[in-house]
């Protein structure tokens, strides 16, 4: 006797990180990814969408989890600086001001945001999760079903919900991540470790996928942003060496798509909800751009010689930058030695969109994208941390808060540089947009699924 | 009866209190001025002689002095002296400089002392921690039930005291007791000067620098300080607006995040 009447609901989200939209499509015309092009075909429909602002993984696949803006989740980097200081300090999961997805299917949220409240009373009962590698999802937290948290995910125990969960990853020896410092020191090893990371994720993914009872299932490869952070230039180089090798990673990661899928639509038929995504997309890169010491020679910020980081912030200051370009008005209310009134705010902010625009490349090229205040992007009850203003970059230009820089031009490591307009995703092609998708514009369709 | 005794009494009843519920039990001694204090308190709880060993987790990262100044106590006040080593990494080359300062921490620190546990099958721990020396511990007296029980009603319950302790047992099977817990900072250094405690010479300012909190040399830097006597430190820490621990390298799980972090571009 089934206790429970009604229809099986079953969803299945994968996630991938950093791939871009522009990218995806030229590999699904050379048919280099025939098996996504194969899925496409049935009844699915494959989307440029925008990234969360700015678009850093913490913020965007959170922005994704919570399906409301950073206003409202409070997440808007992968660093801050604590209350009224200079220290830096980390966001974690914990700070996460907007219940997720899986939390509000789950039944399990003890937060409020727009989105749990829209479908409040319409979950009937609980579904169970499992979500896997998600970023910023560190530690994992308490939920209905299985959680494993991917990146900055550093203890294993303290990124697993619940403890068996634990047992079984330690046992296989799973990874958490690839050693991206590693790739530094040896290009080659890295890519070797980049396949050997995506094979005990596979495996992992595969073993919950398989042996666990789920009513949505939601995995994150990972592997795709650090082969793009490093190899980027190989994406559509024949004369890169990693060429390949770069190939050979999305066709993998093709295979896997096709595993998951097969498997899934096996199981549940056409029933199910299905759907792919990344967080943002990716560009090569021509220069890093540290806008702090932009700032400096422009006398709106002042260091010290001495002290970590933002402690070398001088009185003196107006103005500073947080990775990748968040900056912060030096407020006599917000900072210990801050010195900007609230009068003086506004004319600031002015200049300081003035100043921006007149960054400039080596052939007089603009820098600067788009610059966006706090007000016009973020809506919510978390937005006293909020940056000031946003600034996109033009592709090419990789804005940077570093605070030890000399020159405001350098050159790094990185092959690839993340982007916010050309993050993708596929949905089932009844979902149609009037206009280009955000991110946190997806949970939406998630949770109305199951409350239909 | 004043401040300091007060204080000393509570740490005696409950060294006494642990050591007549466990006989396996052993005291963690990393040779620091908190574990030192909690030394000459077990002393002073069992009249000079102390019945059960004194373990120390040895990096072989640590400051000359320490090593000199334990084999001399040791000697001088007859411990029974176990030293921990996770001589299997150290051959490996494990140090600060090699891997992340987390995986040192964990395999020279954590896992030696989870070996020495096992060896010697201990069921309960001493530890010299107090509750304003860090972040993490200050924190988890007010978030985990465990520490809000922890807040003392076992002058009231003594039987209960160690039903309260057992919701601290974490993954290695013993017990870990904090005799030490309502010390603060400037307790302790009143308590060195009240009972003119020995005490390494790292704490002691030289060239205008000395140490506030000291470990492995690596991960430790000295804070300017004047300070040449105890009371020129009790004075210091008297007036001091910045955190003990200002000198020790980060929280493991924020060096480690920074790593992260920096090696895809960040910060």
């Amino acid at each position: 006797m089934k206790l429970f009447k009604g229809k099986v609901k079953k969803a299945l989200i994968i996630g991938i990180d950093g791939v871009p939209y522009s990218l995806l499509s030229t590999y699904l015309q050379k048919d280099l990814m025939p098996n996504l092009k194969m899925i496409l075909s049935q009844g699915l429909t494959l989307h440029q969408m925008n990234a969360s602002i700015p678009d850093i993984s913490s913020v965007s696949w959170t922005s994704f989890n919570t399906g409301v803006n950073p206003g409202e989740h409070g997440i808007y980097g992968f660093t801050d600086l604590k209350p009224n200081s200079y220290s830096l300090c980390f966001p974690n999961s914990k700070d996460i001001k907007a219940p997720t997805f899986w939390e509000i299917l789950g039944k399990t949220n003890q937060k409020t945001s727009t989105l749990s409240q829209k479908y409040y009373n319409k979950i009937i009962h609980p579904y169970r999760s499992v979500i896997f590698n998600v970023p910023h999802t560190y530690p994992a937290l308490p939920m209905n079903g299985i959680l494993v948290s991917g990146f900055v995910a550093i203890d294993l125990k303290k990124a697993t919900f619940p403890d068996s969960t634990y047992t079984y990853l330690h046992s296989m020896n799973y990874l958490i991540d690839v050693e991206a410092e590693k790739a530094k020191e040896d290009k080659m090893e890295f890519m070797k470790s980049l396949f050997e990371c995506f094979e005990i994720r596979k495996k992992a993914i595969s073993h919950f996928f398989a042996g666990e009872p789920w009513d949505l299932f939601f995995a994150c490869i990972t592997e795709t942003d650090r082969l793009h952070h490093f190899f980027f230039d190989a994406s559509s180089d024949k004369e890169n060496p990693y060429y390949e090798s770069f190939l050979r990673f999305y066709v993998e990661l093709d295979k896997f798509i096709k595993y998951l899928y097969e498997q899934f639509v096996e199981r549940y038929s056409e029933k199910g909800f299905f759907m792919i995504l990344s967080d943002h997309g990716f560009a090569p890169v021509k220069k890093e751009v540290y806008i702090n010491k932009f700032l400096e020679e422009k006398g709106l910020l002042v260091l010290k010689k001495e002290g970590n980081f933002y402690e070398r912030v001088e009185n003196k200051t107006k103005a500073f930058n947080l990775d990748p370009c968040r900056i912060y008005i030096h407020g006599k209310d917000a900072y210990p030695r801050g010195t900007v009134r609230e009068e003086e705010k506004t004319d600031l902010l002015e200049e300081i969109k003035k100043i921006l625009r007149t960054l400039k490349g080596e052939n007089g090229d603009e820098v600067i994208d788009k610059i966006f205040e706090k007000e016009d992007i973020y809506h919510g009850p978390h937005t006293r941390m909020a940056p000031d203003l946003v600034c996109l970059p033009k592709d090419g230009y990789d804005l940077k808060g570093s605070l030890e820089k000399k020159e405001i031009f350098g050159y790094n490591v990185f092959k690839g540089m993340h982007t916010w307009h050309d993050a993708f995703c596929i949905l089932p092609s009844n979902i149609s947009f009037s206009k280009k998708p955000s991110v946190e514009e997806l949970t939406d369709y998630i949770i109305q699924y199951y409350s239909q | 009866m004043d401040h300091l005794t007060r204080l000393e009494n509570k740490s005696i009843y409950i060294i006494r209190e642990a050591y007549y519920q466990f006989k396996d039990i052993a005291m963690l001694w990393s040779v620091g001025k908190d574990s030192t204090t909690l030394l000459w308190l077990c002393r002073k709880a069992f009249f000079g002689h102390i019945p059960f060993p004194i373990i120390h987790i040895d990096t072989s990262y640590k400051f000359p002095e320490m090593y000199q100044f334990r084999d001399t106590r040791a000697k001088e006040w007859n411990l029974n002296l176990l030293i921990g080593r996770n001589e299997e990494k150290l051959k490996e080359g494990m140090g600060p400089g090699q891997g992340s300062k987390l995986d040192c921490c964990n395999e020279l620190k954590t896992n030696a002392l989870k070996s020495v546990i096992k060896k010697y099958h201990l069921k309960a721990i001493l530890l010299g921690i107090r509750r304003d020396e860090h972040g993490i511990r200050a924190k988890e007296r007010y978030f985990s039930p465990r520490d809000s029980q922890f807040k003392w009603d076992y002058e009231n319950q003594p039987a209960e005291l160690w039903d309260q302790y057992q919701s601290m047992v974490e993954e290695e099977e013993h017990f870990r007791i904090h005799p030490i817990l309502h010390f603060a900072e400037f307790d302790i250094w009143n308590y060195v000067k009240r009972e003119e405690l020995p005490i390494i010479p790292l704490y002691f300012s030289k060239n205008g620098k000395r140490f506030r909190s000291i470990g492995c040399v690596p991960c430790c830097s000295p804070i300017d300080s004047n300070a040449q006597t105890i009371d020129e430190i009790v004075e210091e820490i008297r007036i001091s607006k910045t955190s003990e621990r200002s000198g020790r390298a980060q929280d493991k799980e924020n060096i480690y995040t920074m790593q992260k972090l920096r090696a895809l571009g960040y910060m």
